[in-house]
């Protein structure tokens, strides 16, 4: 430490010290809580995916046992490959829908804002992998803030 | 007691009716809004499904808990983890109808919506003042309504009690589309 702010300590006594360490510990605090409380979303690019599986396979998973199905992926960062069903757009973000030929269900999956302009130049058909966070299931398997993986 | 929601579902879309009877979406926006000193909390819903039938006005609405979204992922968490709890009640749903429906049109669009909602588990009758627009291809459904935290075994923490109001008003902005 500088020899300024040791002989400063040194000259000071023994409940400065304690005084400086007590705002020391506050300072600490409060800007750990800070943090905490601002801590972010999921960063879903950098995550790796806990599952990785087919759009048909997660949606008969669903349809088999949607309790336990929604327990294992649910807050989840998965992976799921398939075929684009439809494209459009939800309050500025683009949204991709991938289909499971044996069911009525989909998989919606809300794209993130960078992948914007990407997702607008799919096309019907295109097969996809995608990464997101499950959220769970309606009449189909909802995923937000999505990504496209090459 | 899903049960009772998918039968409702179920019904409500497998009827024998022609197509233009039914209409459904899945993009409803539903937002709620909690106004204290210490804090305002608000979250968006935006994949809210919401099926009407024009025949009857019965309205049946399902969301996830876990659709909300919150500018802070703290707040987020505490919402799903401690206060809805979504893993146990991972939706809330809705089911009820518009009253008088057959009686709107292009200057008769406000109405009531009466039903049941039900939210972390439990059920609760409410009712909203709706404004129902309908033009050829759209069923567009706008109101709020004010619903009580505590009515839905909502426990809030004495340590955020005052985050939080006790009364939050509920958002809801549905645009429906035909049903094939």
């Amino acid at each position: 430490m500088a020899p300024w702010i040791t002989k400063y300590l040194k000259v000071r006594g023994r409940k400065f010290k304690i005084l400086i360490g007590f705002f020391l510990v506050v300072i600490i605090g409060l800007t750990a809580s800070l943090y905490y409380y601002n801590k972010p979303h999921v960063n879903v690019e950098k995550s790796d995916a806990v599952y990785r599986l087919t759009a048909h396979n997660l949606i008969k998973e669903y349809q088999d046992n949607e309790k336990n199905t929604n327990e294992k992926y649910t807050e989840k960062v998965i992976q799921i490959e398939g075929d684009v069903s439809e494209i459009s757009t939800l309050r500025g973000n683009s949204v991709v829908t991938l289909n499971d030929p044996d069911s009525e269900s989909s998989i919606i999956c809300h794209m993130q804002a960078e992948d914007n302009k990407r997702a607008l130049t799919l096309r019907k058909g295109e097969r996809i992998t995608i990464k997101g966070v499950c959220t769970g299931y309606l009449l189909d398997v909802i995923m937000v803030r999505c990504i496209l993986v090459e | 007691m899903r049960g009772i929601y998918f039968i409702v579902f179920g019904t409500l879309l497998m009827q024998n009716l022609s197509a233009q009877d039914k209409y459904l979406t899945k993009e409803g926006f539903v937002s709620f809004f909690s106004h204290s000193i210490v804090e305002d909390i608000k979250a968006d819903n935006n994949q809210v499904l919401s099926v009407v039938d024009t025949k009857t006005g019965e309205i049946a609405i399902q969301l996830l808990m876990r659709s909300f979204m919150f500018e802070k992922a703290l707040m987020r968490e505490h919402f799903n983890e401690n206060y809805v709890e979504s893993y146990k009640f991972p939706k809330a749903t809705f089911s009820g109808e518009i009253r008088n429906y057959a009686e709107l049109n292009e200057t008769n669009t406000v109405s009531e919506i009466v039903g049941t909602l039900t939210v972390h588990g439990k059920e609760k009758e409410i009712s909203s003042k709706v404004t129902v627009i309908i033009t050829d291809n759209i069923i567009t459904l706008t109101g709020d309504f004010k619903v009580e935290v505590a009515d839905f075994d909502i426990k809030i923490p004495a340590i955020v009690a005052n985050n939080i109001a006790k009364t939050i008003k509920v958002s809801f902005e549905l645009h429906h589309k035909p049903y094939n």
